[in-house]
């Protein structure tokens, strides 16, 4: 038995620990019951679904567009990149190419809310190791990061920013100046809590060498995302099949090589770096045109033709009450998101309504290998590990 | 009943396009396992046999050309006994009015399509080679009144838990499982909700609670 | 211009112990004065003291959605219905009537149920008329369920205080 065993003398059961479903070191509600040989984790037993709200069965219900608001609430610290990800399935049930304006704002909104999920992610998991400052400093840069989606769609956490075939709006003026002050002072409080947190002793020793997972497990258990980079795999969806605009742009992946917390979080560090180079090139090479595609079969007229003409106001009528023309067929799409690949399976049967809207979704398989992770470890090693699985609960339990 | 319904085009052109290098690689390993073979936007798709598909997952997965080593997502779909192409009917019958209707009515009926002969569920995979970067999907049909399968958990532990979330929410039996138990939905929820005929105003009676530690241990002590 | 694959930097093994926790407690002193001398000078708080103060909010902020009032006090609204279809979450009940005037029909009855809207904009993206739009109000607590049902006198405002938010519209669903 692992760590010596009970002793069979004493004859005691293992005690028997409920961690969660509300636990204060867990950003996120999950239950893990764990069996615990004094110190020692003995059987983790990771119990999700206290979010499950019923997404797929809401979205047979509903209308393609009238998903979308949805999927702002499957991952509510990167709605964009949800929103973005549910669209381009259904671009490509549709076979529809975007203007290059509309991938580009799509770009930067991918990586604004990259950045937010990875500082609210190093933030909260920072604080659950009781250092209450950085956290502080990441949910200010959060919050500057949030202007900037504030300022793209009018919305900070419930976005509803990407359309079938175009975005909701294009960006705003001066957005370029806005977001090089922002921004810099955003990456300014990264770089303190960098300070802070990176060379931490007390930091360092939680993090360092504790929820461990070999490369082989990582791949098995289907882990992507900035763990599995952290593992060595250099798997990043933006880099091995390029979606948007990512080919023509210019950054890295890091990848770590010990896969354990502290590479997980020089990661999403790094990344948050990276995704910064990137905004500043796309508002650097950012084409003017349209930020709609001119597809009739999804794509709503514009209201100043509504208002004219006779052909865009029954068609506006048509696309509203019948979802728009979608051919029967079933499609996989899938982008990095911030966790790690999020894919959505889409089969249609013709009509207006997705007959099923089925998320990959990468916390899912992310907290799947956390049990085997923990087993044999200390108790301390759950909080760490799970502040840096990054389990986001709207997408996990969906 | 109804009058003949115009036919949307089919899906399936006439002359099926040669298969891509990846198809052509997975048809030479896996020879007659594959069922049929599809290509719709850009998808690899095939569909093998439900006996087969411990079989055919663990070639996919040794065979070093195709080196399938994360399984990306087990699910299910309930196709009501329709062919996987839908030959969709534009009118559908509605059982709370009583008449033809267009599809779609309003956002809070869920009104499935007339059943069919085939068999009902779909057991779907897709597969993503961390090698090779190719990406398949596996299709899988499994009737109604005996809806169970091999598990592939052996193969990929992913697959553990989504095949859990998949007997929880559409009540298909992975045979072979190590621990199948529901896992979004408490222990007491009857029916699997994501079934077309899980009405989606369905409630569930409240359970009584019975107190702290009642229904404990969910899991016996190993 | 492609992306590269790169290694993160681990910093050394833990040999130094105490410089590290120091150059911490620096940054986190020099905040400490950042904040303690801009103070004096006038600096802008991050936080916003929120009744006092506001939120600067930016054109295209989606506040709860209101009817618009036309000048002679009728809304714009002719009961279409397409918000009604539009919405996400079914929180809009209409009613329509018929009346003598030009636009023929109105809404008797325009109830939103605030509890269950989610300030999307879709029943402003849906409207033909730009009759239906998203304001920036969002203080719309209540003490009970019945309070967050608003009719059509509560919700209809004036064309004229609605204009930032119709000139932000125009050119944002405006095509070609
Ligand atoms: S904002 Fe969205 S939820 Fe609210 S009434 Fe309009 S469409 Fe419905
Ligand atoms: S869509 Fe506009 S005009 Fe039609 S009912 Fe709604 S508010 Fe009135």
């Amino acid at each position: 038995m692992l760590g010596g065993g009970l002793d069979p003398a004493l004859n005691a059961p293992p005690m028997r620990l409920q961690f969660g479903p509300s636990h204060p070191a867990t950003h996120g509600t999950v239950r893990i019951v764990l069996d615990l040989d004094g110190e020692q984790i003995i059987n983790a037993d990771v119990q999700v679904g206290y979010l499950h709200r019923g997404f797929e069965k809401e979205c047979e219900s509903g209308f393609y567009y009238q998903n979308i608001p949805y999927t702002d609430r499957l991952n509510y610290s990167s709605p964009i990149l949800c929103n973005t990800a549910y669209c381009m399935a259904v671009e490509k049930l549709l076979g529809i190419k975007t203007p290059e304006r509309c991938d580009y704002i799509r770009v930067i909104g991918c990586e604004l809310s990259r950045m937010a999920d990875h500082m609210l992610c190093l933030g909260s998991s920072a604080m659950e190791l009781a250092a209450f400052t950085p956290f502080l400093y990441l949910l200010e840069a959060r919050e500057l990061v949030l202007d900037h989606i504030d300022a793209m769609c009018g919305a900070r956490v419930t976005t509803n920013a990407v359309r079938i075939g175009g975005v909701y709006s294009d960006l705003p003026e001066g957005f370029r100046e806005f977001s090089r002050v922002k921004l810099d002072r955003a990456l300014e409080l990264v770089e303190d809590a960098h300070k802070i947190l990176t060379d931490n002793i007390v930091f360092r020793r939680r993090m360092e060498g504790t929820g461990y997972l070999s490369p082989e497990d990582l791949i098995a258990y289907g882990v992507t995302g900035p763990m599995l980079r952290a593992g060595g795999i250099a798997l990043d969806l933006r880099r091995t099949q390029p979606y948007l605009v990512y080919p023509q742009l210019d950054f890295d992946v890091p990848v770590g090589e010990h896969s354990d917390n502290f590479d997980r979080y020089l990661v999403r560090m790094e990344e948050i770096r990276q995704s910064r180079r990137i905004i500043a090139q796309c508002l650097e090479r950012i084409p003017t045109g349209p930020v709609n595609v001119d597809d009739p079969r999804c794509r709503w007229p514009g209201k100043n033709q509504v208002f004219g003409r006779m052909e865009e106001l029954i068609d506006q009528f048509k696309l509203v009450t019948e979802g728009g023309l979608f051919p029967p067929g079933e499609v996989y799409f899938a982008l990095e998101s911030a966790n790690g690949e999020i894919g959505f399976y889409l089969v249609s049967d013709g009509t207006g309504k997705p007959y099923k809207c089925r998320v990959r979704s990468p916390s899912f398989s992310n907290m799947s290998p956390l049990g085997h992770a923990l087993k044999g470890r200390q108790l301390a090693d759950v909080v760490p590990t799970f502040g840096m699985t990054n389990m986001i609960g709207g997408e996990c339990d969906r | 009943m109804p009058e003949n319904n115009p036919q949307p085009p089919t899906v399936s052109a006439a002359e099926p396009p040669a298969p891509s290098p990846l198809m052509a690689a997975v048809l030479a390993r896996l020879g007659t396992l594959v069922v049929e073979h599809h290509a719709d936007y850009g998808d690899d798709r095939i569909h093998v046999a439900r006996e087969n598909i411990a079989e055919v997952c663990r070639a996919l997965r040794d065979t070093p050309e195709l080196a399938f080593d994360m399984c990306l997502d087990v699910t299910a779909v309930d196709y009501f006994g329709n062919p996987d192409g839908f030959r969709a009917p534009e009118r559908i019958w509605d059982e709370n009015r009583g008449e033809w209707r267009i599809r779609p009515v309003s956002r809070h009926y869920v009104i499935p399509p007339p059943r069919g002969p085939e068999p009902r569920f779909a057991v779907v995979y897709h597969l993503l080679s961390t090698r090779h970067l190719h990406r398949l999907r596996i299709k899988t049909r499994v009737p109604e009144d005996d809806p169970t399968i091999a598990t592939v958990s052996d193969i990929w532990p992913a697959a553990n838990w989504l095949e859990r979330e998949t007997w929880d929410l559409y009540g298909i039996r992975f045979t072979g499982h190590p621990d199948l138990r529901r896992i979004y939905l408490n222990d007491e929820f009857v029916g699997h909700p994501l079934r077309k005929d899980y009405a989606k105003e369905h409630e569930q009676p409240l359970e009584e609670y019975m107190g702290p530690g009642a229904k404990e241990p969910r899991r016996p002590l190993s | 211009m492609a992306a590269r694959v790169v290694k993160v930097a681990r910093p050394q093994p833990m040999t130094r112990r105490w410089t590290p926790l120091l150059v911490g407690l620096g940054v986190a002193i020099a905040h400490f004065f950042r904040n303690l001398l801009g103070f004096a000078r006038g600096r802008q708080d991050f936080t916003v003291y929120f009744p006092e103060q506001r939120f600067v909010q930016p054109p295209a902020m989606r506040g709860m959605p209101v009817l618009v009032q036309m000048p002679n006090g009728k809304e714009r609204c002719v009961a279409c219905g397409l918000c009604e279809f539009a919405c996400p979450t079914n929180c809009i009940t209409i009613f329509p009537a018929e009346t003598a005037s030009e636009v023929e029909r109105y809404p008797e009855v325009f109830d939103i149920d605030m509890s269950r809207c989610m300030f999307c904009g879709l029943c402003e993206e849906a409207c033909p008329e730009e009759a239906i739009v998203m304001s920036r109000q969002v203080e719309i607590a209540c003490y009970s369920r019945r309070g967050s049902l608003w009719h059509k006198q509560d919700l209809l405002v004036p064309e004229a205080e609605l204009k930032p938010r119709l000139d932000y519209l125009r050119p944002q669903y405006a095509r070609k």
